[in-house]
Parts: structure tokens; sequence; C-alpha cells
């Protein structure tokens, strides 16, 4: 046989397996199967919620989504963050289409409601898995979960018209759930705006509030009046202030009316001689101001720790909130605490159940290293202040545990092991705070959403800002010299106008739901601009403006402000352009043009990246940048 | 005549692809023909057989023109100029049969170089695995080799296309700068001339915007991108741009492929 014959029939042959791919219909008609929901990658609620609701047995409705362009099952808690993930853009764009979308079934389970409107299943055994769009969803009954309102989900058409007839509601299928869905106000222009102002607002008026107990009328001076200030104290009529002149004290005091106690500043000292909480304030309004206080005992009862017993937030509630104090606020609400100095090896100030309480301007010594030391300010159960304060060593400098709204800024922190130490804690601001020095400047943890950490300067730190979460934002920080600049654990936030220089790694994509909006930073300097771990194809563009990399390849023709670019800080010989002006030159080259055309599509079947397809061509803070002294000019 | 000049078909075939065979250069061609596609997916490493059609498209709609007619345009022009041409046309063929002969030999070896480098580049798919997260539960993406194979057949065809007319370029060429010549022009209206043409039809009000839809499939390498998107991407349910419909692309291909052998048999033996 001839050659050309042989090879002809295998090039044949080939060619007929090949066209086979015109006869077996493609994926996505296949039927999928709903998995464990602890599988899933699990988006929505925050998981102060959900642990609530484990906690007291309430029911959540859940969905789990196939995503055409997606590997992983995405779960969602909650109907609302169902209908966001199946509907909106950025997740279709980032995922496709979802092709299979599964809702709890509580046919069966005999929902009922508590007193508080919760969901209660009487028998959660009985609960399924029901494609979405042969679920009946009752809607507008009191129902909701510790997140708001929900949709109660039945597969059975009876089930779910018995529980509509209790609990007064209607019955709509999944289209019509899902086009009831309010487009919510994340969506606009203005989103990428922290709700900074508002939560100023609210700190500035606490702090005028508890300032008050400032202009309190001396009643009491201690050497004069009392022989010593708990007799003072004993003998002062409520709002008034007992006057404590220069002097060393050994105390072991028991605040328990709102009286102020006013020091000389540094002279007055308060001395615990070691022997447990120093200053213990149970009534509202009790300021605290000008002193120093000393002798702190060590108890600090070491890290927390779950016995299998304890949960591990009233694990942390025992060991760190028991632990011994300078001063310990305990049901004392709108208390201040301002110009002390405080030298602990255990807590600085703990605030529990004292909403409205400011800690300003304290100056706290903490213990050399963090393993031997604990909290500077403990926040718990308490909506409060801590601005203008200086902390150095000690464990975490603030540490907050189920305080939502609380407000942290204007502080220094430095040598220890988290600046802000953020537990359970939602819709919080951490403003303008410097940080150094320390194992990570702010941490999120335990999934919040609403926090808002703005215009932070952190220095030197292992990390600068790690979050988790949602719904938050990450704007006008400052990352310098840091191994880690900014870590995005966070999904559907906002990461807007941060410098990240001179790091090890700028800034780190660790979310593996990548919803979020990365735009207008200044990633300039780093050893390593972006670093990302496991996920997808994450592009970090929104309504065409992207962030600003140094110089990058790419000219602004239009001067429009953008490169006419696409830039990728993961990729090798972009990344290398910044560095050499060969690299910039072979990065113009129309080959790479052409091989990348289409290399934003299908972003989730795509290996962890980073696209940024309108990179900046001026930085958004060039002052920043100068007086950091970065050149933005290519070497 | 018929059955032996059948053979005589087969045996221009087999003499067609021999010399490929012999030809220094086009095996290095084609080994860098097929490293090319393989280094697109190794860099690319798209880790999704819908991501490598996306990467490979804009690069193989150049590389594939291109390769096929550095195979391609001296295939004729060769015979013409060593005089072997004169020696055929005593043998009992016509010129039909001898151009179907070239043709066929030169479709094989292009053919089997595409399919090669398409194959290895899908190799790296599968490689390309990234780490997985076991305690998350995965489950099929749209993503399929089912619509590889189908961007690899479109795009042999889309050989086969550029191969006719490379074949048409080297008949109708009288000298070996002749050929050059025309076979650069031809290149570049396949690759890029075309579609500018059509652009600036666009541009300059010859064309509606409806008239694009069809005009679109008078480009060869439009057609093939329509094809491309239409039944490899669009089944995913990615919103791709939708060209002509599916028929019309088609009916271009299959227009260019006959047209240029047609010319080609009619150009061949003229002297």
């Amino acid at each position: 046989m001839r050659t050309v014959t042989l090879v002809g029939l295998v090039v044949v042959a080939v060619l007929l397996v090949a066209a086979s791919g015109f006869t077996s219909a493609p994926a996505g008609e296949e039927q999928f199967s709903p998995v464990p929901f602890d599988q899933t990658l699990k988006s929505g609620l925050t998981g102060v919620d959900i642990q609530q609701a484990e906690e007291k047995d309430y029911a959540i409705p859940k969905g789990q989504v196939f995503y055409g362009q997606y590997q992983y099952v995405v779960g969602f808690y909650g109907t609302d963050s169902l209908v966001r993930g199946a509907t909106q853009q950025r997740y279709t764009e980032q995922f496709g289409e979802p092709l299979g979308i599964y809702v709890t079934d509580y046919t069966g389970t005999n929902p009922t409601l508590t007193d508080g409107q919760y969901l209660r299943l009487s028998n959660s055994a009985a609960q399924t898995w029901t494609r979405a769009e042969d679920v009946y969803f009752v809607i507008e009954t009191p129902a909701r979960t510790p997140g708001g309102p929900t949709a109660v989900p039945f597969g059975d058409r009876d089930a779910a018209a018995a529980f509509a007839e209790e609990y007064d509601g209607e019955i709509v299928d999944w289209e019509t759930l899902k086009e009831r869905q309010p487009t919510t106000g994340n969506e606009s222009a203005d989103r990428l705006n922290a709700p900074t102002e508002q939560r100023q607002q609210w700190a500035n008026e606490s702090v005028e509030r508890a300032r008050e107990t400032l202009d309190r009328p001396v009643s009491v001076t201690v050497g004069e009046d009392a022989e010593t200030i708990e007799a003072a104290i004993e003998q002062a009529p409520p709002n008034t202030a007992v006057e404590i002149p220069a002097g060393r004290y050994t105390v072991d005091l028991n605040v328990s009316k709102s009286v102020t106690l006013s020091g000389a500043g540094n002279r007055t000292v308060l001395d615990g001689r070691g022997e447990g909480t120093v200053v213990r304030a149970t009534a509202p309004r009790v300021g605290i101001e000008s002193l120093r206080v000393t002798g702190v005992g060590d108890t600090e009862l070491g890290s927390p720790s779950t016995d299998g017993e304890t949960s591990w937030d009233k694990s942390i509630e025992l060991v760190y909130g028991r632990g011994d104090a300078a001063i310990r606020l305990s049901e004392a609400p709108r208390s201040l605490v301002e110009n002390v100095s405080v030298e602990t090896s255990a807590n600085g100030v703990i605030v529990h159940n004292s909403t409205g309480t400011v800690v300003r301007d304290i100056d706290l010594q903490g213990s050399d290293t963090w393993e031997e030391g604990s909290m500077g300010v403990l926040a718990m159960y308490s909506r409060m202040v801590v601005e203008d304060s200086t902390f150095d060593g000690g464990r975490d400098a603030v540490y907050t545990h189920y305080s939502n709204g609380l407000v942290v800024r204007d502080n220094r922190m430095q040598n220890m092991r988290y600046g802000v130490h953020q537990m359970y804690t939602s819709d919080a601001l951490v403003l303008n705070n410097t940080i150094r020095q320390s194992n990570v400047g702010i941490i999120l943890m335990t999934r919040p959403t609403g926090n808002a950490i703005v215009g932070n300067h952190l220095r030197g730190n292992d990390v600068g800002v790690i979050t988790v979460g949602a719904a938050s934002w990450m704007t006008e920080n400052v990352a310098v010299d840091n191994d880690i600049g900014l870590s995005i654990g966070m999904s559907r936030s906002v990461v807007h106008n941060n410098t990240a220089v001179r790091n090890e790694v700028g800034v780190r994509s660790a979310t593996l739901l990548p919803t979020n909006d990365v735009t207008g930073n200044d990633i300039v300097a780093n050893d390593q601009p972006v670093k990302t771990d496991l996920g997808t194809l994450n592009i970090w563009t929104v309504g065409g403006r992207g962030n600003y990399w140094g110089p990058i390849p790419g000219i602004d023709r239009d001067g429009d402000g953008v490169v006419d670019r696409t830039y990728r800080p993961s990729d090798t010989v972009d990344r290398s352009a910044g560095d050499s002006i060969g690299a910039r030159t072979l990065a113009q080259a129309p080959t790479l043009g052409g091989l990348r055309a289409f290399q934003r599509s299908v972003p989730g079947l795509r290996p962890s990246s980073i696209v940024d397809t309108a990179p900046l061509s001026e930085p958004v803070h060039p002052d920043r940048l100068d007086a950091l002294n970065v050149s933005t000019e290519a070497r | 005549m018929g059955r032996v000049s059948n053979r005589y078909v087969l045996d221009v075939a087999q003499r067609e692809f021999l010399t490929v065979l012999r030809t220094r250069m086009l095996l290095l061609l084609s080994a860098g023909f097929v490293l090319l596609l393989a280094g697109l997916s190794w860099l690319g490493s798209s880790g999704a057989y819908l991501a490598l059609i996306y990467d490979l498209l804009t690069p193989v709609e150049v590389l594939v023109p291109v390769f096929a007619f550095a195979v391609g345009y001296r295939s004729i022009l060769g015979d013409r100029e060593r005089g072997e041409l004169e020696t055929l046309r005593t043998y009992p063929i016509n010129s039909t049969r001898y151009v179907l002969g070239v043709y066929l030999g030169r479709a094989v070896a292009v053919l089997a170089v595409v399919l090669l480098g398409l194959l290895v580049a899908a190799v790296f798919v599968p490689l390309a695995e990234s780490e997985q997260l076991s305690v998350i539960a995965s489950h099929g993406t749209v993503d399929s080799p089912a619509l590889y194979l189908r961007y690899v057949v479109l795009t042999a065809a889309f050989a086969l296309v550029v191969l006719a007319v490379a074949v048409l370029v080297s008949a109708a060429a009288r000298s070996t700068r002749s050929g050059l010549a025309l076979a650069t022009v031809a290149v570049l209206a396949l690759v890029v001339g075309l579609d500018s043409t059509l652009i600036a039809a666009l541009m300059g009000g010859a064309v509606s915007p409806g008239g694009v839809d069809v005009l679109l499939a008078v480009s060869p390498a439009s057609a093939y991108r329509s094809l491309v998107f239409g039944l490899a991407l669009a089944p995913a349910g990615l919103s791709v741009p939708t060209g002509p419909a599916v028929v019309t692309s088609t009916l271009g291909l299959v227009g260019w492929l006959v047209g240029a052998l047609v010319l080609a048999a009619v150009l061949a033996w003229r002297s």
C-alpha cells in the first residue's frame, strides 16, 4: 500500500473519531444530583447568624447551584442569597449559567414559627433537596432567619398551601421569586464607597456623650475629703467626680455608681500589686481619666480551646473575658476611659455588655511576646469606640467579640500578634489606624458582613489585612513592607483605592468565590504584585477601570487614564515588564495580543489568576507613592 | 480509462506526499507548527477544553493558512518549473485528476500535522489539573472533549480550504518569484485582507450591517470562526458572537474549496 493511502486512512480515521464530537450532546443537560450541604462552597448570611440558628435549632432554607463553568457546587444560606447567586451578573459572568439549582424541601418536616418568628422543623430528618423549578415558595409570611425574612420552600403544593394558610403567606414559583428580588443598593455606583461617614457620626456622638462624664463637678478629693479612693467613691454622690491627686495608691476598686475618677495624669498611679483586676466598674456612665494603672494580675488564662463541650465562642468568652485586666467595665454602658496609661501582661480594658463606651487616648504597654500577653481592649457584646490610643506589645490591641458596629479609629499599634481582631462582629469601622511589626494588622474572622476597613496604615507586618466574610469594604488603606500587604478572602466586597507598596506580595486573593470589586488600587514595587490561592480567574476591573500596577506594557492612547491593554499581574511576561524595558517591548508584541484575545473567556474554568482589563495609566494616590519614595518610572 | 486514471491520481498523491516528506524545510516547519500549538496550550495551562479552544482560536486562524501555503504553493509550480508537467501530460491523466492527486497528497500531509498539533495541545488539558479541593463536591461543567473534537474537525476543514487556495496559487504562478508573491498576497488576503475589506466596506457604508452577516461567509477565516463559535462554543451556553448561519458559512467554505480546485485544474495544463 502506498504511504499516502496509509497516512490518509489514519487521518480520515482520526477525523471520523473527532466528528463523533458532533453526535454527543454537549454537557450541561445532564442531571445533577444534590450533594450534602457540607460539601458545597458556602455563601450567604454571616457566621454569627448561622451559628445562632444552629444553637437554637432554627432552620435556614438553603440552596445549591451547579454552574456550567465552575466545577464546584456553590451552596447558599437563605433564599435571598440563592436568588442572588442564580441571577446576578457577577455570578453568571464568573461561573457561567446555573445548570442545576436545588433548594431545601420542607415537605413533611412540619415547619412552625417560634415566638421570634424563626423557622423550626419538627421533623428535620424529612428535609430533602428538590429542583428549584419544582419548588413552591411561601413568601410574605413573618418567617425569618437570623439574617432576615425568608421564603419557605416546599416541593409539595399541599404542604406549601398549608403553611401559607397558617401563616398568611402567598405561594410563588421559582421564576416569580427571582423576579421579586429587589436589586440591592450594593449594585449601584456608590457601592465602592464605604459607609464611613455615618459610622463616624455614631462614633462622634458616642464620644461626645461619654465625655460628658468629664464635666462632672468634683465632690470629693482623695487625701482631703476622704482617706482612700474606696472611701471617696463611697462618699461621692452620683454624677460627680472624685479627684485623685498625684501619688501611688494600692487599690482593688469596685465602682458601682455613676461617678468619674479623675487623676492628675501619669503621676496618679493605681497599683493592683499583681492581684487580679485593678478597677472594676459596674454602673452606667463611669468615667476614668488621667491616671496610670499598674500591678495588674497576670492571669490571662492562655488560649481558648475546645474541650468538646463548650462551644468555641463560649470558650473565648471564658478564657479571654475572665482574665485579669487593668480596667474592667461590665454592664457599664456609655462609660469613658480617657488619658489612662496601662502596664499589663494580661488584658488592658475589658468592656463587657457596655454599649456606647469610649476608650480613648490610652497608652498601653503589653507583654514583650504575645504568647505571654492578652488583649489591649477587649470588646464583648459592646458597640464601642476605641480611638487615639497607643498599644505596644501584648496579644491583640483590640479584640472584638459580638460587638457589631464598633468603631476603632486613629490608633497606633505595634509589636503584637493582631492589631485589630474581629470575631463575630459585623458592620464595624476600622479607620485610620497605624499598625506595625505585628503578625497581622487587621484580621476579620467568622464570616462577618458589612465591615469597613478604611484608611489604615500597615507597615512591616507579616500580613497587613486579612479579611473573610461578605459585603464588606477595604478601602484607602496603605500597606508597606509587609510580607503580604492585603489578603482578600471576602466575597461580594469592595477593595478600592488602597496602596500596596514594597510588600513581598502586594495583594493576595484567597477567595474561592471571586465576586469582589477590586479597583483603583495602587499596587506597585512589590516583589510579586498578586498571589492567588485556590480559585479561578479573577477579573479586577469595575466599570472600565482597573488598578494601577506601575510601569506596565501598553499605552493610554485616548488619555482616559486607562491603558489600552489587558494586564495580567499573575503572568510572568506581564510581571517582568515592570522591571525590564525589554520585557515591556516583548509584551507589546502582537503575538501576545493574539494569543490572549480570548483568554478572559470562561473564567470559571480557568486556573486561578488575576486579570485587569483596564489597568490605570496613572496612580490613584500619587502623593502616597511620592511620600513612600516609590518610583513609577520604568527601571 | 476511469480505473487506470484513478490509480494515477493516487500515484500523483503518493509522489506529492513523498515530496513533502523529503523537503527538510517542510518537516522542520511541521515540527515547529506542532510545537507551537503544544506551547500555546502549555503556556495557557487552560485546564479546560473550552478555554483551550478560546486560547487557540486566533493563533490557529493565522498559523493554519501559513502552514498550508508553505506546503501547497510550490506543488504544481514545482512541476511546471522542472518541466515535469510536460512529461505528465503525455500520461493518460487529465488536468482535473492531476490537480486532485496533487491536492490529496498535500492534504494528507497538512491534515496529519494539523491534527497532530491539535491533539498534542489537548493533552495538556488533563495534565493542567490544578490543586483540587477534596472537601468540596465537584461536578461536570459544560466543558467537554466533544466540543474540542468539533473544533478539531472544523479546523481540519479550514486547513483543507486554504490548502485548495494554495494549490490554486501554485497552478496560477508561472515562476518561483511570482509564486512566492502570489502566495504571500493570498495568505495576507486570507488572514487579514478579506476581513479588512469587509470592515472597510461596513465603515464606508458599502454594505449594511445586515449584509455583513452573509458576506462574512465569503471570507474563509470568518466563515471558519463563525462555525467554531456556532458549533463548538455556543452549545456550551457561552455567549459568543453569532455570525452567519452554519449553512451559509459551510457553503462559503465549500465554495472556496471547490472553486479553487476547479480553477486550479483549468490553469494547471495551460502553458
